[in-house]
């Protein structure tokens, strides 16, 4: 018994070994990446997509979208079994094929059934220079009554000491290269990391509404409105970003709307039409 | 003479046994539970001297509408902060007395609970609060801030709570709220 513990933790230990040290290779589509955060070391991986330059090149806007949860993080169940994470993938392929053929690039940040974190996801956006990023998830409440659909964008959470520094970041982005010290460099690229989203939250609010509006019109649910959170998949996407839940999925009916395939189109279509209504209007 | 070693072995063994399924089983939880959740006495007051009872408010979700409604509830007095605090927690989660939905798991234990001196309030929550979670938006934003709000509304001393899990920091509770930083309250979420 002994000696097969041994063997098993030795064999692990090898496996894990060789396994960092080909990803710290440059493979194509893996990049590792410390980063120093208060005392902390993290390590990233980053998945970095060849096509990014190409389509850089040509003009073409990438959007990103994420389906949210995935792998062992289920998401919210439904009372006919129907799970979250499959929910967000199905509309958030219709809604790829929908923006593609309307002539953007679309990255998905997951295109099958796997666990991907929630930095991983910001990353993937930041990685594809993207110029949009729409999560999409489907919602649950204890509230048996508890139905409609709503668009997030973020709100922060900063102490007086983090807003003093995200406003003056905001009032100097055009020159924020040279004004700052290289005393507060560190200090502030700590916050920029994590705080990407501020620089973008007016366009953010903007591409929220712009989705919500089409959202109400085309599916005929109710309409909970624009709300503001919190939420760790926006933090760090430097982009106009929003997370939208769709309807539901503790709901019978409207999980049985969530499952059918043809509602899932229309929730793509109102998607597409309310950041295409968002980059004609606001887009420079 | 080998009888009575096989008796001592076979003995031994079964008294192994038997603390090992203490250890182990429930109990063994028991007891590192109880280890966490003990409230400690309350610290200034003289031995002899009868707590106030004091009312705080405390904030559930409502079957009418999405906002956190708020439900009176009475506690032990304290002349420090964390105790009262505990029992707010321990309260909450106790679920209303006015058919209000409690926002949170019921099987949710509060493991513990501190207060810097800027006024953090760190509060450490049994596994449940996650792994029992609805998931979705609604149901964490419910959750996260019917904790918040019951805190901080009943203190001006505390301004922000940072919630642990199983004593980690954890990046969300349920996949999407950031529970990287000290979270303050939101007072926008209670119904008028």
């Amino acid at each position: 018994m002994h000696s097969l513990k041994k063997r098993i933790l030795i064999f692990s230990l090898m496996f894990f070994s060789l396994a960092i040290f080909f990803l710290s290779q440059n493979l194509p589509f893996i990049k590792l990446s410390a980063i120093d955060y208060s005392g902390y070391s993290r390590v990233l991986i980053e998945p970095s997509f060849p096509l990014q330059s190409s389509v850089e090149k040509k003009g073409i806007k990438t959007i990103v979208i994420d389906p949210g949860h995935g792998g062992l993080e289920t998401g919210a169940k439904g009372k006919f079994g129907s799970l979250e994470k499959n929910i967000t993938l199905a509309v958030s392929l219709k809604l790829k094929a929908i923006v593609e053929r309307m002539g953007y690039h679309v990255v998905l940040t997951r295109d099958k059934d796997i666990d991907v974190s929630l930095e991983n996801r910001s990353a993937i956006a930041n990685n594809n220079r993207a110029y949009l990023f729409i999560s999409i998830h489907a919602n649950s409440s204890p509230r048996k009554k508890a139905m409609g659909s709503e668009t997030y964008f973020l709100s922060l959470n900063a102490t007086d000491e983090e807003a003093r520094r995200l406003a003056y970041m905001e009032n100097n982005s055009a020159t924020i290269e040279e004004k700052i010290k290289s005393e507060d460099e560190d200090n502030i690229m700590m916050i920029l990391w994590d705080m990407a989203q501020t620089a973008y939250l007016q366009h953010s609010s903007q591409l929220a509404e712009s989705i919500q509006i089409e959202l109400n019109s085309l599916l005929s649910t109710i309409n909970r409105g624009i709300k503001q959170a919190p939420f760790k998949v926006l933090t760090g996407v430097a982009c106009p970003a929003v997370l939208v839940e769709v309807a539901f999925i503790s709901n019978p009916e409207e999980e049985k709307k969530l499952l059918n395939e043809e509602f899932q189109t229309k929730v793509a279509m109102a998607i597409c039409r309310g950041l295409t209504d968002f980059l004609r209007k606001y887009s420079q | 003479m080998k009888m009575k070693r096989i008796a001592l072995l076979g003995l031994l063994l079964i008294v192994l046994i038997i603390l090992i399924v203490i250890f182990f089983g429930s109990g063994g939880e028991k007891y590192k539970k109880e280890a966490y959740t003990t409230t400690s006495p309350a610290s200034d007051q003289l031995p002899g001297e009868v707590q106030d009872s004091k009312k705080i408010i405390l904030f559930f979700a409502s079957e009418d509408d999405t906002f956190l409604h708020p439900e009176e509830r009475d506690i032990l007095s304290d002349s420090s902060i964390a105790p009262q605090a505990k029992q707010i927690i321990k309260e909450l989660i106790k679920g209303s007395q006015n058919s209000f939905i409690l926002p949170l798991p019921p099987e949710t234990k509060l493991r513990e609970l501190f207060i810097t001196k800027e006024g953090i309030v760190y509060v450490d929550f049994s596994r449940e609060i996650q792994e029992k979670h609805l998931s979705g938006s609604s149901a964490e934003i419910l959750t996260i801030f019917s904790i918040v709000n019951s805190l901080a509304y009943n203190f001006k001393s505390i301004k922000r709570v940072f919630l642990l899990i199983e004593g980690n920091e954890r990046e969300t509770l349920a996949g999407h709220v950031d529970l990287s930083r000290p979270l303050l309250p939101r007072y926008d979420l209670i119904a008028n």
